[in-house]
């Protein structure tokens, strides 16, 4: 038992862990600044480095490091602290390199050079975590991006220059949207309309075997037959007349509605019709252990002959 | 002198006289025959209501540039819109409708819920109708879920697929509904037979606290694993029950069913209605979604009557079951299942089918958030 407790424990850290793994991050896109670059929150064109999470979980990248020098993996770090520095789910974070960390959280403190390479390192200052050759003949208007062959297993092999898209996912914007894709592949609505009926069912289906197993086991269907001679309700009717004829008798006329609502409990349990066992309502249930079934405690003891 | 005449004609260029339309009147006439059927017929008077002032409000012509109207973006009115245009409004009414209802006619007879995955059928029909009216898909299922007879799953999931149809989506999902005892009655009364109408059903056994509590925790988990993308309609109605059963949360749960499921219809109706603004409104779209809705409506009551008529053939005589619960599949809860009980009494006057038509009514309510969750899967 301990044993599978630890394992759990394992598997639930290494999940953890996973969540939080900055190998997931890449270095998806780049460009030199131009007129037709971005602009930053100053307005100024300034050259950018776009790191995309291509991973299922939030990785955060605060601590990491930035450079473009192979010689100096701790160029520039991305400040801590800052919950914008936690990329969620295939996101894309855009870092502006103005060469001016001062002017923000997302601002580098080195720009852009044609012909060189930048290099994102891990919060440890000595693992390289992915890099980027910027093409020296790289044009004006282009940026240099990662694609994926593969959009489900996130493999970046293809670096190209490309069209700039900063802030978006390589490709998506080419990508088609599920309703598109829909219309291609069922044009027509019948197999969306087929798989959602049976998920529907199956989904309900379910829910009846669980509910129908649970109402078995707690209406006793599954108990042994000991208990049976209890529930035959015979004398439990004949003493709830009693209690009825009881109360009409003795209960004050100004006691019509509590009179009700115990004739009202008296009733349901008699019918075994829908009750809502709730505290704040009258409610009578059968209970087994009671001590008015002992015998020990009748009024009238059996006179022993000495 | 010139200068006063100069201040009033500028005065009469913002007021609504000025930037009136006809469609601006027949838009504000729509929103006052909505108030007048909430009031005077008494149809569902708590959305009918503020929805039909909301219509009226959305459509005093505007001079533009006021940041008052809906759409303008910082506007009092445009930040209550965000309840329902980031779609935050239904699942807290799916919380109060957890917390108000009472599940235990299906637990005491969940065989009944298979019916409200059958009047589901609705959603589906319109869906595939909808596509041949030359909607898109994300259009098609958004118009679909009306079907579903759900007015906060039909906003949330027209807020998610189709943003720009969800002011008429929501009406006519609301209409609808006010509508279901005019529309399902003599679809009832066509599918069944007379002897049918007189199956008397078995009472339904005794529920205790322990599955009541049990009940909202197994189902959400059952059905949020098997569409994720339901989770906050599913979760907010399962959370919202176990709240109620559990016994010791009395007090969320009477704000949950109480004080917080009326403020936020109150202002879901208000903002769904202001939402209608005549040039998005009155459009041929429009016109189809409401004859697809009706037909939605339709094909989910002939589902629902269909379905038990034919399990029926498979079910021992003292097992059979009323078809004239079918009907209640669809999630409009309590109308529908009002129908049944009085489809009911009308045939034999001591056959109470209310607490059977329950169980179905309220699996159709988990029925329509799974096919939303569905929907939103496939085409968000």
């Amino acid at each position: 038992m301990r044993k599978t407790a630890i394992i759990f424990c394992l598997i639930l850290a290494s999940a953890g862990l996973r969540a939080q793994n900055l190998s997931d991050l890449i270095i998806s896109e780049a460009m030199k600044g131009s007129e037709v670059s971005v602009t930053d929150e100053y307005g100024c064109h300034c050259d950018w480095i776009e790191i995309f999470n291509t991973s299922q979980g939030t990785v955060n990248f605060a601590g990491c490091f930035l450079t473009d020098d192979p010689s100096d993996l701790t160029k520039c770090q991305i400040p801590k602290g800052y919950n914008s520095t936690k990329l969620g789910p295939r996101q894309v974070a855009l870092l502006y390199a103005s060469g001016l960390s001062a002017k923000g959280v997302f601002h580098l403190n080195f720009t852009l050079r044609k012909g060189s390479t930048i290099y994102l390192v891990s919060n440890d200052g000595r693992t390289i975590i992915d890099s980027l050759d910027i093409p020296s003949e790289l044009d004006e208007s282009q940026s240099v991006a990662k694609f994926a062959h593969d959009n489900k297993e996130m493999v970046f092999d293809d670096v190209r220059p490309a069209s700039p898209s900063p802030g978006i996912i390589n490709g998506k914007h080419n990508q088609k949207s599920r309703a598109q894709m829909m219309k291609e592949t069922d044009p027509h609505g019948w197999t969306l309309t087929i798989v959602s009926v049976s998920v529907v069912f199956a989904a309900l289906l379910i829910l009846f075997l669980i509910y129908n197993l649970s109402g078995n086991i707690f209406s006793g269907k599954y108990k042994r037959k000991a208990g049976k001679k209890k529930a035959s309700g015979q004398p439990d009717e004949a003493t709830a007349a009693a209690i009825a004829m009881a109360l009409e008798r003795y209960t004050a006329s100004d006691m019509g509605p509590e009179a009700a609502a115990i004739a009202a409990a008296l009733h349901l349990y008699l019918s075994e019709s829908v009750h809502d066992v709730e505290p704040g309502f009258i409610t009578i249930v059968r209970n087994p252990a009671s001590d008015w079934a002992n015998k020990s405690l009748t009024f009238r003891k059996t006179i022993r002959k000495i | 002198m010139e200068q006063i005449f100069d201040s009033l004609s500028q005065f009469w260029q913002f007021t609504g006289f000025a930037n009136c339309t006809w469609q601006h009147l027949a838009m504000i006439a729509i929103g006052i025959v909505f108030i007048t059927l909430g009031i005077v017929k008494e149809w569902e008077p708590m959305l009918l209501v503020p929805i039909g002032f909301g219509i009226v409000i959305g459509n005093i012509p505007l001079f533009p540039g006021l940041n008052i109207g809906v759409y303008e973006d910082g506007s009092v009115l445009n930040t209550l819109y965000q309840g329902v245009r980031q779609g935050w409004y239904p699942p807290l009414i799916f919380l109060g409708i957890g917390a108000m209802t009472d599940f235990s006619a299906l637990i005491s007879q969940p065989r009944l819920m298979l019916i409200g995955a059958a009047a589901q059928m609705g959603i589906f029909g319109a869906y595939l109708l909808a596509l041949a009216f030359g909607f898109s898909p994300n259009e098609a299922g958004a118009i679909g879920i009306i079907g579903g007879a759900d007015g906060p799953t039909a906003i949330f999931l027209s807020s998610k697929l189709a943003p720009d149809l969800m002011g008429a989506i929501a009406v006519c999902a609301y209409s609808y509904m006010a509508l279901v005892p005019v529309i399902q009655k003599p679809i009832m009364l066509l599918l069944t037979t007379k002897k049918e109408r007189l199956i008397e059903m078995p009472k339904p056994r005794v529920v205790s606290q322990k599955e009541k509590i049990i009940f909202p925790i197994v189902g959400f988990i059952c059905t949020a694993f098997i569409v994720p993308s339901g989770l906050p309609l599913l979760g907010m109605l399962f959370f919202g029950n176990l709240l109620k059963e559990s016994g010791v949360t009395r007090r969320l749960a009477n704000t949950a069913g109480g004080p917080l499921i009326d403020v936020v219809t109150t202002l879901i109706g208000l903002t769904v209605g202001a939402s209608t603004q005549a040039d998005k409104f009155l459009t041929g779209n429009s016109l189809k979604i409401f004859a697809l809705g009706l037909v939605s409506f339709i094909i989910a009551t002939t589902c629902g009557v269909l379905f038990v008529k034919v399990w029926n053939l498979f079910l021992r005589p003292e097992r059979k079951i009323n078809p004239l619960i079918g009907n209640a599949g669809v999630s409009a809860v309590p109308d529908s299942a009002r129908v049944s009980e009085v489809v009911g009494r009308e045939a034999n006057p001591n056959n109470h089918l209310l607490m059977h038509a329950m169980a179905p009514n309220v699996a159709g309510v988990i029925g329509s958030a799974v096919a939303a969750g569905i929907l939103l899967g496939f085409l968000g």
